[in-house]
């Protein structure tokens, strides 16, 4: 079993040193990725299944037991991640074989998207809160080495922004898990579900909660942490891009759930609330800074700031419904939003330029890609029945549950200056005529070579529609997640064993909110 | 860098540095050491190497080109840990073969020894390559 | 009813292929729908006057309340048939109206989509599923506003529509969910069957939440300015969205809830004095108009007006007249709709003032749309005269409010009976005008349409008796939530209501004639009703896009310096006041026991950090943090860490050491890197970096207050020898406790390597060959609004002719 649970990370690893230790044939890369990434999606699929059959799935690494050594933990939020990972680098890889040249190929590109997938698969799975900062760091390292290489000038400006402004956040966490566990003497982060609530310093421990907020906040990226974002994501290839707005984010927005529901629970009225501003803000100056921009990949990357806001929404309100949100959201996010950005990349190839203004004619050239296009568009839109529309209605409803309206206002005014920017792109890269002077949309002989690229693009908006019809799965799914992330008892006790929840639970009755 | 002192120098250091670095590198389980800086000393001695003699003569040296060294210090890495499969223990658990060679010393190896080599290839292999590359340009 | 909507979805999705290869009999292939459609919720009349309703019940995703159940009462036969009849003549019609279009397949995919939704939104009894047809509508109606979609104003409009459309949508979900948790059901048949909503503290909030979703629906004032401007779209899109069917929607769903939420104060002036001003307003607004379409496009505004104040009066009279008007409107707008798309066709005009004498070369058309025109204005003995009849009648027996009701509602009559007599005489009657082309007789697709609608217009307004029982008791009962019986009849004798038709016809008549002098007079009440609210909207638009942009440039700005400022000075607020407000603060109380060698090495590491900060060359700074670094290792020597010091001397050692190498490379420091004029923010700058050191030491303070718990480390110690085969802790930690830790590091340090390794080497490559790259990003300059990204700090980055040639942009 513990090989089902850790084949996620091993996978990957494993091909990416074999492709590192083949680097003169590149040819040799692209097979190891591709079959890496079909792998990965089948060992992910069966831990996911493994788990909601199962339960909770654990393995402390090298055989040493909780808390001395690193403990490896997949609950439902968990596996889901990893499919949802598995998922996005099948795509991109495939997205690749047609769209990286050979240049980057023979850089050690495959190999990269491998580290990256570890590391983030790494993320997903550990419990270990140093551990984590590990993943962190590989995937800050990859994602770095990705986004420069090439080289362009504006590719530099950017990557260099992106490395900045992450080794600051990486510093934030490495000082807030070291006082972590100065109060807690662990590292495990089972352990420190039991441990944390116990610590008499509680407002120290809620200034902690803060720094790992910020640090989660800034990978995550959310208002005012996310200057990274828009800076550095329109600057690499466009299958690069993709692969780092549906996953990188969301590992941070996935951390900042673990942080928010496993750990820092003790002050939920202080915290969620800041949780809740924050989200709240996000959405509105994300979808603000779209509407601001006329070039393909900074609108989308504007975007994944603002829908980022709609996650924190969920883990802010933090009820049961909130939760299952939240992570509907994530996972109808990530299609979508990669799949735009792989669009994008077409859309360039087809009409040679990723400026509104220079694009044009498309629907014309290609109604298919106009309908791959509106798929996931209208996704990101909210529009029903795609995906976008449950987790938006379920956050809707777990507002007015709670009757925080503004937070339904401002989530509302969201989803229709999202459904402006989309509308931005389609009448103007599909509907509006080429532009004089701009390059005609390819057609005939050349437009072929590019059929290829259409492939993870449909098996994206595949699901992103299999989502949205067939709803009542995932959002089951979204249910079992919900509910281990509001009661940690399962997830303590099967890393820990039984009954090592029980401190907590005496405490809970007396002076603890813990939601039910 | 043409100096003279520095050629004798570095005839002279570069193997024992070399030597040292395993030295370290094996004790490292018990006394100061390990993969991890014995690496760095390897480093260190064939960047000593390089700036004496130039990358191209400091790569010929090395026999394996850095990125090679890095993909086998990974992948030695990964695969010690599957040394566990044999115990039927959860990954990268330690397997250990104990042999008593003399009254007062046992010698252990295990797979998280293999797991150190897989470090010290890697810190090599890393490092150097950026190294090259930057005395290259 | 389900297989009805899916089956509209697929032939939906196979229309282009049709079209593609039945060619010229595609409109008749595709009508086949519509008309089966049709014919099986005619078939089920019986069936629904005899039981009530039929309901069909999906489980969709039950866990959300969100289920396929559809229900089909008086009310939603009603509009079933409306939208599948009328949908059958449309389908004809489009055909010719667009013959040899290129894009003739996707107009259909379009139609029979909205099709689809629109029976879904009539059927559905989910308040989720009719939301979920609802935004479809909402969707098709953007795509066929915008057929014509290389012309600019098709796509603002087709914009302007889908916005106001589905903002509205997006309220009234929530207010449906709402009315969800108010009634403790998403089904409308339960929901109706509730009377004590009004009571609920919700009520007020979940009624106009859902209103506003059906007034701009239905293009009440002040949201009626969208519906104008789709008139860009194909005249038959025009005949079938905005004037027979989605506009109606809004219609249909307050009456929906009129068992539900009706029946209050609040309902009848909001519901009924909305209605009332846009009857009025829309009647009116009509007539600054010379554009055929623009003047149907108020007309129905009017219409819509006056269907939603019947709603809002909600007596049962009221509710008769609704249904009753709702029939004759759509009969005779469709019709006069179809018939302006045809003399546009025919004579490539739609200006009024440019149109005449085409009943001669029109026959056909000129006949249907005569029919129409009468049945618009009221007159006997068509169905117009019996709607309008019930509707002076429903407002004259009104118990408060009579003569208010009853004055507007003539006055806008009256304006109706111009409008009718503008489009439907005028550009037949007089001397033949030169128009763009020469005009013929619409093609047999085009007539026939507007003719079978004036067939029913006659025919229902000699027997209304056929549609009366049948169809009018059945919708009206819906509405009010209780069975209802009435008929309806042509004669109801010398009346007030007669006297009321009479004075409005006449009026009518006097209006139309005076209406070329006074056209000019209606433009300024155009200005006010009709630009006032389109102006709102863009002005809306362009605050959004001013807002957005200064929004952008202050917080995107650019500077790397201004993000890492943010992102220290959050955490020192954030963290800081955290810690204060939260009482988080404590001291140890070991202060006395430092010892010297720690304070000196302290000042070392603090005094080394400095010098970097300060230092103006690189090779100095490299240095100071060489010295930063030792420091380091003789605290871990201090506290008995061989290892950690050993690796921590080779590190530092060994990054200075490449550092200088990539420093000698590199220009000198440039310290003016700021805009002129400008000073850099030093003093700001370490201020926060100051507070962020402070804070940390105080965080770190109150952490060390209280001892360490020891329980892993003294595991570590006591088992690494025996259970791991290692005395040296630290490496036994490294490959066998924590080994997964070590596995991510040397893959981070693997990643250094090779991003160093290609940092450089592709550069040096490009330097040969400068277009490597097929990927060559676009030129970066500033684009409309927002300034492109730049770095403001000097960067490792070399000068290449790329960057140059890109930072000069298309200006130079």
């Amino acid at each position: 079993m513990s090989w089902l649970l850790l084949s996620p990370m091993l996978i990957p690893f494993l091909g990416a040193s074999v492709a590192f230790l083949a680097w003169n044939r590149p040819r040799f890369g692209q097979v190891v990725g591709v079959v890496s990434a079909v792998l990965l999606l089948i060992t992910s699929v069966a831990l996911l299944l493994d788990v909601h059959a199962n339960g909770i799935r654990v393995v402390q690494a090298a055989n040493w037991e909780a808390p001395f050594g690193i403990s490896f933990v997949a609950d439902h939020l968990s596996a889901i991640m990893v499919v949802l990972t598995a998922i996005i680098g099948l795509a991109t890889i495939v997205y690749s074989l047609f769209d990286i040249n050979r240049e980057r190929t023979y850089y050690g590109y495959y190999p990269l998207l491998l580290t990256l997938l570890f590391g983030v698969n790494g993320a997903f799975l550990t419990g270990d809160l140093f551990n984590l900062y590990v993943w962190f760091e590989v995937l800050l390292l990859a994602s770095f080495v990705l986004m420069s290489l090439g080289g362009t000038r504006p590719q530099l400006d950017g990557t260099l922004k992106y490395v900045f402004i992450n080794l600051l956040a990486s510093a934030l966490l490495l000082v807030a898990i070291g006082l972590t566990y100065g109060m807690t003497g662990t590292l495990n982060m089972a352990d420190l579900a039991v441990k944390l609530p116990l610590v008499e310093n509680s407002g120290l421990v809620t200034a902690v909660a803060t720094m790992f907020l910020i640090a989660f906040g800034i990978k995550a990226g959310i208002f005012p942490l996310f200057a990274w974002l828009p800076a550095s994501y329109h600057t690499p290839p466009v299958a690069v891009s993709a692969i780092f707005a549906g996953l990188l984010t969301k590992v941070g927005v996935y951390t900042l759930i673990r942080a928010f529901t496993l750990l820092f629970t003790q002050d939920v009225g202080y915290t969620h609330q800041l949780l809740l501003w924050a989200a709240g803000l996000t959405m509105l100056t994300g979808v603000l800074g779209a509407a601001a921009q006329f070039e393909i990949r900074r609108i989308l990357s504007w975007h994944i700031i603002s829908q980022i806001g709609y996650m924190i929404m969920g883990l802010a309100l933090y009820t049961p419904l909130a939760l299952v949100g939240a992570v509907f959201y994530i996972t109808h996010h990530i299609i979508v939003k990669a799949n735009l950005f792989f669009v994008g990349g077409i859309i360039k190839r087809l009409t040679g330029s990723f400026e509104l203004e220079e694009t044009g004619g498309l629907y014309k050239a290609s109604p298919l890609l106009a309908v791959l296009f509106l798929i996931p568009a209208f996704s990101l839109a909210g529009f029903p029945p795609l995906s976008g529309f449950w987790p938006k209605y379920i956050l809707f409803r777990a507002g007015l549950e709670v009757e925080s309206y503004l937070i339904v206002a401002v989530a509302l005014i969201t989803g229709i200056l999202t459904t402006f920017s989309m509308t931005k792109i389609w009448a103007q890269a599909f509907w509006k005529g080429t532009p004089e002077g701009a390059a005609r949309p390819v057609r005939g002989s050349r437009f072929r070579e590019l059929r290829a690229l259409y492939l993870p693009v449909m098996f994206l908006a595949g699901i992103t529609i299999v989502i949205g019809v067939y709803a009542q799965p995932f959002l089951e799914l979204a249910q079992a997640s919900a509910a281990e992330l509001l009661d940690s008892r399962a997830y303590v006790e099967s890393v820990l064993g039984e009954g090592a929840y029980d401190p907590v639970l005496a405490l809970t009755g007396s002076e603890l909110g813990v939601a039910p | 860098m043409n100096s003279l002192i520095l050629r004798v120098v570095g005839r002279l250091l570069v193997p024992l540095m070399l030597l040292f670095s395993v030295f370290l590198l094996l004790r490292g389980h018990n006394e100061p050491g390990g993969g991890f800086v014995g690496g760095l000393m390897a480093v260190g001695a064939f960047g000593l190497y390089s700036l004496t003699y130039g990358v191209a003569t400091a790569r010929k040296a090395l026999f394996v080109d850095p990125r090679t060294l890095v993909g086998l210090g990974l992948l030695l890495a990964v695969i010690s840990g599957f040394g566990a499969a044999f115990i039927d223990a959860p990954y990268l658990t330690g397997v250990w073969f104990v042999w008593d060679l003399a009254p007062d010393f046992t010698l252990h190896v295990g797979t998280p020894t293999v797991f150190d080599v897989g470090v010290y290839l890697v810190v090599i292999g890393g490092v150097l390559m950026a190294l090259f590359s930057v005395e290259d340009d | 009813m389900s297989y009805a909507i899916a089956l509209s979805f697929l032939v939906a999705a196979l229309a282009p292929t049709i079209v593609r290869f039945a060619g010229r009999a595609s409109p008749w292939i595709l009508a086949i729908l519509p008309a089966s459609i049709f014919a099986w919720f005619l078939s089920l009349t019986g069936r629904v006057r005899e039981e009530g309703s039929i309901v069909q019940q999906i489980t969709w995703v039950p866990g959300l309340d969100a289920n396929l159940t559809f229900h089909l009462d008086g009310l939603s036969l009603l509009f079933a048939l409306l939208v599948s009849g009328i949908g059958i003549l449309i389908v004809l019609y489009g055909g010719g109206y667009l013959k040899g279009h290129p894009q003739l397949g996707r107009f259909y995919l379009f139609l029979l989509f909205f099709m689809g939704s629109m029976l879904g939104v009539v059927l559905a009894s989910n308040v989720i599923s009719l939301f979920v047809f609802w935004e479809l509508t909402s969707f098709s109606s953007y795509g066929l506003i915008g057929f014509i979609h290389e012309k600019e104003r098709s796509r603002a409009a087709a914009l302007q529509a889908l916005l106001v459309t589905s903002l509205g949508g997006l309220v009234m979900l929530v207010g449906l969910i709402l009315l969800g948790s108010m009634g403790g059901s998403f089904e409308l048949t339960q929901l109706t069957l509730q009377d004590s909503l009004s009571e609920h503290p919700f009520y007020v909030g979940a009624l106009l939440l859902i209103l506003a979703g059906a007034f701009t629906k239905s293009a009440q004032f002040p949201f009626h300015f969208w519906l104008p401007g789709a008139m860009e779209a194909p005249t038959p899109v025009s005949a079938y969205l905005h004037s027979a069917t989605m506009v109606k929607a809004g219609v249909y769903l307050m009456a929906r809830l009129n068992p539900a939420l009706g029946d209050t104060t609040l309902w009848l002036y909001l519901v009924g004095g909305i209605g009332l001003v846009t009857m009025v307003v829309g009647a009116y607004l009509a007539l600054a108009h010379t554009d055929l379409k623009k003047l149907l496009a108020y007309s129905t505004v009017m219409a819509l007006g006056q269907l939603t104040m019947l709603i809002g009066l909600g007596t049962e009279l009221a509710i008769q007249a609704m249904v009753v008007f709702l029939l004759v409107h759509a009969l005779y707008k469709a019709a006069l709709f179809m018939a302006a798309g045809s003399i546009d066709h025919e004579t490539g005009t739609r200006d009024v003032r440019e149109l005449g004498g085409l009943a001669g070369v029109m026959p056909l058309t000129f006949a249907a749309s005569l029919v129409a025109a009468l049945s618009m204005a009221g007159l006997p003995p068509l169905f117009g005269f019996v709607g309008k009849e019930i509707v002076y009648d429903a407002t004259l027996s009104l118990d408060s409010g009579a003569a208010l009701f009853t004055t507007f509602a003539v006055l806008a009559n009256i304006a109706v009976v111009a409008v009718a007599g503008i489009v439907a005489l005028r550009p037949f009657l007089g001397a033949r005008r030169q128009t763009p082309k020469a005009p013929h007789e619409a093609p047999f697709t085009m007539w026939i349409g507007p003719a079978l609608l004036g067939v029913g217009s006659v025919v229902f307004g000699l027997l209304p008796a056929l549609v009366g029982p049948t169809f009018m008791v059945g919708a009206a009962s819906a509405v009010l939530g209780e069975p209802q019986s009435f008929e309806l009849a042509l004669w109801h004798g010398f009346n007030l209501p007669l006297l009321l038709s009479a004075i409005t016809v006449a009026s009518g008549v006097i209006l139309y004639l005076a209406w070329p002098r006074l056209r000019t007079g209606f433009g300024n009440f155009d200005r006010l009703f009709g630009e006032v609210p389109r102006l709102g909207y863009e002005w809306t638009l362009d605050a959004l896009a001013r807002v957005a942009a200064w929004q952008t440039r202050t917080i995107q700005n650019g500077s790397l310096r201004w993000y890492l400022f943010v992102i220290v000075a959050f955490f020192v607020a954030l963290t800081g006041a955290t810690l204060l407000f939260r009482g988080g603060i404590a001291l140890p109380d070991t202060t006395g026991s430092v010892h010297i060698f720690e304070v000196i090495v302290a000042i070392i590491c603090a005094g080394g950090a400095l010098v970097v900060v300060l230092a103006r060359s690189r090779v100095a700074a490299l240095a100071s943090l060489g010295i930063t670094g030792y420091a380091l290792a003789l605290l871990f020597v201090m506290f008995s860490a061989p290892d950690l010091a050993l690796t921590q001397l080779f590190i530092e050692t060994l990054s200075v050491i490449l550092l200088t190498l990539v420093v000698i490379y590199l220009p000198p420091l440039r310290r003016s890197e700021a805009t002129p004029g400008r000073t850099r923010p030093v003093v700001r700058d370490a201020v926060v970096s100051a507070l962020a050191g402070g804070l940390v030491t105080l965080l770190v303070w109150g952490v060390i207050a209280n001892p360490l718990d020891m329980t892993i480390p003294e595991f570590y110690g006591e088992n690494s020898y025996t259970q791991a085969h290692g005395r040296n802790i630290v490496n036994v930690i490294l490959v066998d406790f924590r080994a997964i830790d070590t596995m991510g590091e040397i893959l981070v340090l693997a990643l250094a390597g090779i991003g160093v390794f290609t940092l450089m080497r592709l550069r040096a490559n490009r330097a040969r060959a400068p277009r490597v790259f097929a990927y060559r990003l676009a030129p970066e300059e500033e684009r409309g609004l927002v300034p492109a990204e730049r770095t403001d700090i000097a960067g490792p980055l070399p000068d290449d002719d790329e960057w140059e040639q890109d930072e000069r942009g298309p200006n130079s």
